[in-house]
């Protein structure tokens, strides 16, 4: 039994307990907590092509995640596209508004660029605010759209239980996992590695790093688009205030950092810790205690980051392989998948 | 024509307040390389510890700066010094160390909903004091006495913190720390201590533009969220790290914002502010006063 | 073999942290006694809307043990009322998880909230999706009645009747104080409940023959509202009228009145200027100003002055239209319970909808009583019009509109006197 063959056993073993789920937690309560924390795992893992890979911090990709919940919303509001359709349009619509946020942001370094993105962020919120009509297109202002419960099924993508929503964003997170994976290994990836650490020694090798992020940027904001449409069709409403917030930037930042930007399983780990966190908290002392629950939060974040500065995945990854060695000096016949779970 | 000139004057007596509140934001970046994220709990507390001064003692408002600066100042002091330092520590060889970001917003949740806890969701105001509702009248213009005594406040403070810099022996320690940090260090100079003092005032001058807010505005837990964001913009339109800068950054958010009103509904006017705050990052990435290597 | 013990004190801080949370996790539900009806409320207990969730939470507790003390439901054997509270921060994907895990985990049979509209919308659309009664004390939007909604049961009056009345009551003061009004101001949060209002404030305003010489909306997190006041005093309106959080409620009474706006009256719409601590934030500014709300300390009903004075003792602050309409939505579901007999949600919501509330601790409204229509509106949900004046007691919120319903021997002053 060798390395590889106990990591991809370990995958495996994970992919089947995820698919699994469902059939054991009836409860949707929870299911609809694991949807959520699935949910921040895509976002973060989208995010992390830009935020991990090319090495700026953006924090206004809640943008992205608006227009895409805006895009297929209103389209099947007023046209009866269905929402799959207009899903894919919103990916493309943010596309473009990522590369035209990219083009001139990506000249700035550090803290210039996380403030130019919340402004940027924060800038498309208040224009959805002031708009009634769009052209043809009835976005109502602050005011917001529902989306009425009525018509179920899987072209309406809109479900009575949890189980489906379950499926599809489990399977849209493995999508952008084995995506980033993709990337990663492909020369864009260097690039973009070469570029988030050493723009000027890269650029003289005559990488375009320019170049690189934008792809980037472009691939991050569409697929984090995808999960606008699903946040829309899972909560059935939306205005500026809820799918635009600057919260839901700083959120996805967040559980980047807190699990390991840069890296596959950091965005995992850190939706892993965070938002059972936030969750749990808030239901056990939200009623008795308000606020403590964000207390609760805040602490959690400074004690990681004090910590383990660099996010979980680091001293995770280094348990596990050291567990390997482990298994492999001796007894070959072990299962290794829990403590990286 | 009047009404223009009020509102130009309102613009820069309101501008020159959140010039002040930037202030302590660019201080503390100058120096540590960080954004605060805390920055508007900071300015929450101060606005508490300056309530509780004001209404326990019952002075002028502007005699509760002896108690909130100094408060302030260690409190700011020994923020850095326990919660943040340790990431200083940690991660000594990156410049920017993004996630003291993490921390300071762990920090702003922590702060306001203690805040939230502890004194409860109300909206309190100081009903007796000198300056409250206070205008003055030129002609057919009607300025406000507290943003007045702000605009000088902020003129004042800037000046103040510019002398310390320059003049100062700890003054020029702060400032070589934030040219080099591992030269000062060689200089003999403390850099964590420097860290702290710089954090200190930063601070403290978050607790003066408190101070200057008092006396016409409401206090509740999470009054500095209002504050965050337009400080961030101010900071970066002035050049991060300038003391000029954030003053002038300042008074130009407000002249937008009294004016643009002018010609269209307030909410547009918020845009105006992001739509302006982005083409100055493009035209000039370093901000208006900002010194160019910074970025 | 040898695992640094370095990252294994870090791994033992993550796990131990993972290990509480998952504690908490599987801790059981608390243990519930048998005879029970569990109510699940989504109120804003922290975040923005923190001081009006408290508000909420503060009536339906004081209304539980009252209800609770007199013997429970006596139809389900004197049944206890249990209160789950969950906190939504004002945000909507909040109060949807927390009302999945009221109706699923906790197994409430009844929910009520959600204050924000926004709140309302997507929550009450889950509870309808697994057929739960959902009681709406307060939350003003039109649409959350117009949904089509069996399970939803509004206590409070929608905003195409709050802005009905607001302008009724202006038309029956041009005529009692012979002073006409012909220009409107509209200032107004830029929201869901801002926007509501504007929108038919718009269609009233054509209707009635005013001009409208201001329509402006501003950003609720404005930090300074001076702009909005001068734009005011250039339109010179007689009225203005407004809907605001209780933030700017306070920072534009106390601009207002600095700017030396010569109005004939300014008409509020409740919400911030209706917030307990907005006659202490901002004193003798907000004099004169008329709000409209569903019940004032001084409604000539039985039982509400005893109410209003036990809650104050209680909590500290006067009962407001916010709270009445909670503590009523209580008995309301009292009622409706003891004719159930059943905690069948299908039985509650029959009850809820046969509803005939007359009498009882709960109605000290001002209405005669509570009967919803079929979109689950209660129909007899009326405003009041109340004035802020000093006379004689410090400032106070006295009614004056209806006729009927104004404190006795007190006149309305209509204009404002300069």
């Amino acid at each position: 039994m060798t390395r590889k063959t106990i990591n991809t056993s370990a995958l495996i073993l994970l992919g089947v307990v995820a698919f699994g789920i469902p059939l054991v937690l009836r409860s949707p309560t929870y299911l609809h907590i694991i949807c959520l924390l699935f949910f921040y795992a895509y976002l973060t893992t989208s995010w992390n092509l830009v935020g991990g890979f090319a090495g700026v911090l953006p924090l206004g990709h809640s943008a992205f995640v608006g227009i895409g919940a805006y895009t297929s919303t209103v389209l099947s509001l007023q046209y009866g596209v269905s929402p799959w359709l207009g899903m894919i349009v919103g990916g493309f619509l943010a596309g473009i508004v990522g590369i035209l946020i990219g083009l001139p942001t990506f000249k700035m370094r550090g803290a210039y660029f996380a403030l130019a993105t919340i402004a940027f962020g924060e800038g498309i919120r208040v224009m959805f605010e002031n708009i009634e009509t769009l052209g043809p297109l009835n976005i109502r202002g602050p005011r917001g759209l529902e989306i009425p419960p009525t018509h179920t099924g899987f072209v309406n993508f809109m479900f009575n239980t949890k189980e489906p929503y379950y499926y599809i964003i489990l399977v849209m997170l493995i999508g952008v996992i084995a995506f980033t994976y993709f990337i990663s290994r492909s020369k864009l990836g260097y690039f973009l590695n070469a570029g988030g650490e050493e723009p000027e020694a890269a650029m003289s090798l005559g990488v375009n790093v320019a170049r690189a992020k934008l792809i980037a940027m472009a691939m991050s904001s569409f697929l984090t688009a995808l999960a606008g449409t699903f946040y829309a069709q899972f909560t059935l409403y939306i205005y500026p205030k809820s799918v635009m917030s600057l919260d839901l930037s700083f959120e996805i930042a967040f559980i980047a950092l807190i699990g390991g930007r840069g890296s596959i399983a950091g965005p995992i780990l850190g939706a892993l810790l965070l938002r059972p966190v936030s969750d749990f908290s808030r239901i056990y002392f939200g009623s008795s205690l308000p606020g403590l629950h964000l207390i609760i939060f805040g602490t959690v974040l400074i004690l990681v980051m004090i910590f383990q500065p660099r996010g979980l995945q680091e001293p995770l990854l280094k348990v596990y392989n050291k567990l390997l060695d482990r298994i492999l000096q001796q007894a070959p016949q072990g299962k290794a998948g829990h403590e990286y779970s | 024509m009047e009404f223009f000139l009020e509102s130009i004057l309102n613009g820069i007596c309101m501008g020159s307040i959140y010039g002040l509140t930037a202030l302590g934001l660019t201080v503390i970046f100058g120096v540590l390389k960080v954004i605060n994220f805390a920055h508007g709990s900071l300015i929450m507390v101060s606005m508490y510890v300056a309530y509780w001064a004001i209404i326990y003692t019952g002075v002028h408002p502007y005699v509760a700066l002896i108690i909130v600066v100094p408060v302030m100042y260690f409190f700011g002091y020994y923020l850095q010094d326990i919660v943040i330092k340790p990431i200083f520590k940690a991660e000594k060889d990156v410049r920017e160390p993004i996630t003291v970001i993490i921390v300071t917003t762990g920090v702003w949740y922590i702060l306001d909903n203690l805040t939230l806890l502890i004194f409860g969701p109300q909206y309190r105001g100081i009903q007796n004091n000198p300056l409250r509702g206070k205008m003055l009248d030129i002609g057919n213009m009607l300025i406000s006495v507290p943003k007045l005594w702000g605009f000088v406040t902020a003129v004042i403070t800037a000046a103040a913190v510019y002398w310390f810099l320059q003049k100062t022996r700890t003054g020029r320690a702060i400032r070589a720390t934030s040219l080099d940090r591992e030269a000062a260090s060689l200089m003999g100079i403390n850099q964590f201590k420097i860290y702290n003092i710089a954090f200190g005032i930063g601070t403290a001058i978050v607790g003066i533009s408190a101070v200057t807010l008092v006396p016409f505005y409401n206090i509740f837990p999470s009054v500095g969220v209002l504050f965050d964001i337009k400080g961030f913009i101010i900071v970066v339109l002035g050049g991060l790290g300038s003391i000029g800068g954030a003053i002038i950054g300042g008074i130009i958010i407000g002249l937008i914002e009294s004016i643009a009103p002018m010609f269209m509904t307030a909410t547009w006017a918020e845009a105006i502010v992001y739509g302006l705050f982005l083409v100055v990052l493009f035209v000039k990435p370093s901000g208006l006063f900002g010194v160019k290597y910074d970025w | 073999m040898k695992i640094d013990i370095r990252i294994m004190g870090k791994l033992t801080v993550f796990f131990s942290i993972v290990a509480l949370v998952a504690a908490f996790s599987v801790l059981p539900a608390p243990a519930v006694a048998e005879n029970v009806v569990k109510v699940g409320n989504i109120i804003p207990l922290s975040g923005p809307s923190a001081s009006v969730g408290q508000q909420g939470k503060q009536a339906r507790e004081m209304a539980v043990e009252e209800i609770n003390a007199a013997g429970g439901i006596k139809s389900l054997g004197g049944a206890k009322l249990k209160m789950i509270y969950a906190d939504s921060e004002s945000k909507p994907e909040k109060g949807v998880a927390e009302a999945e895990r009221l109706i699923n985990t906790d197994k409430v049979n009844v929910l009520t909230g959600c204050w924000n509209s926004a709140v309302t919308y997507p929550t009450t659309a889950v509870a309808e999706r697994y057929g739960i009664p959902f009681i709406v004390p307060v939350s003003v939007a039109d649409k959350i009645t117009e949904q089509g909604f069996k399970n939803v049961f509004r206590i409070a009056a929608k905003d195409s009747w709050w802005t009905r009345d607001q302008f009724a009551f202006l038309k029956d003061m041009e005529k009692e104080f012979h002073t006409p009004v012909k220009t409107l101001a509209f200032v107004y949060e830029n929201g869901d409940w801002g926007q509501g209002f504007a929108s038919q404030w718009k269609i009233l305003a054509k209707k009635g023959g005013y001009k409208v010489v201001l329509d402006e909306p501003y950003p609720s997190t404005a930090t300074d509202l001076s702009p909005v006041v001068q734009k005011i005093r250039r339109a010179r309106p007689d009225v203005l009228m407004l809907v605001s959080n209780a933030a700017d409620a306070i920072l534009l009474t106390n601009t207002l009145a600095s700017y030396k706006v010569k109005l004939k009256a300014v008409i509020a719409s409740g919400g911030g200027h209706a917030d307990p601590s907005f006659l202490k934030a901002t004193g003798k500014n907000a004099r004169y100003l008329f709000d409209i709300v569903e019940w004032e300390t001084d409604v000539n009903k039985p039982g509400a002055k005893e109410a209003n004075a036990k809650f104050k003792a209680k909590y500290g602050y006067n009962l407001a239209g916010e709270s009445v309409d909670a503590y009523l939505a209580m008995y309301v579901l009292k009622d409706a319970l003891e004719r159930a007999g059943s905690l069948d949600p299908a039985k509650i919501r029959e009850a809820l909808a046969t509803t005939h509330l007359t009498s009882g601790p709960g109605m000290i409204v001002g209405y005669d009583s509570v009967e919803f229509d079929k979109t689950g509106q209660n129909k007899n949900a009326s405003l009041i019009m109340v004035q802020i004046n000093d006379i004689g007691n410090g400032l106070e919120r006295i009614t004056v509109w209806p006729k009927s319903a104004r404190r006795a021997g007190y006149t309305p002053v209509f204009p404002m006197p300069h």
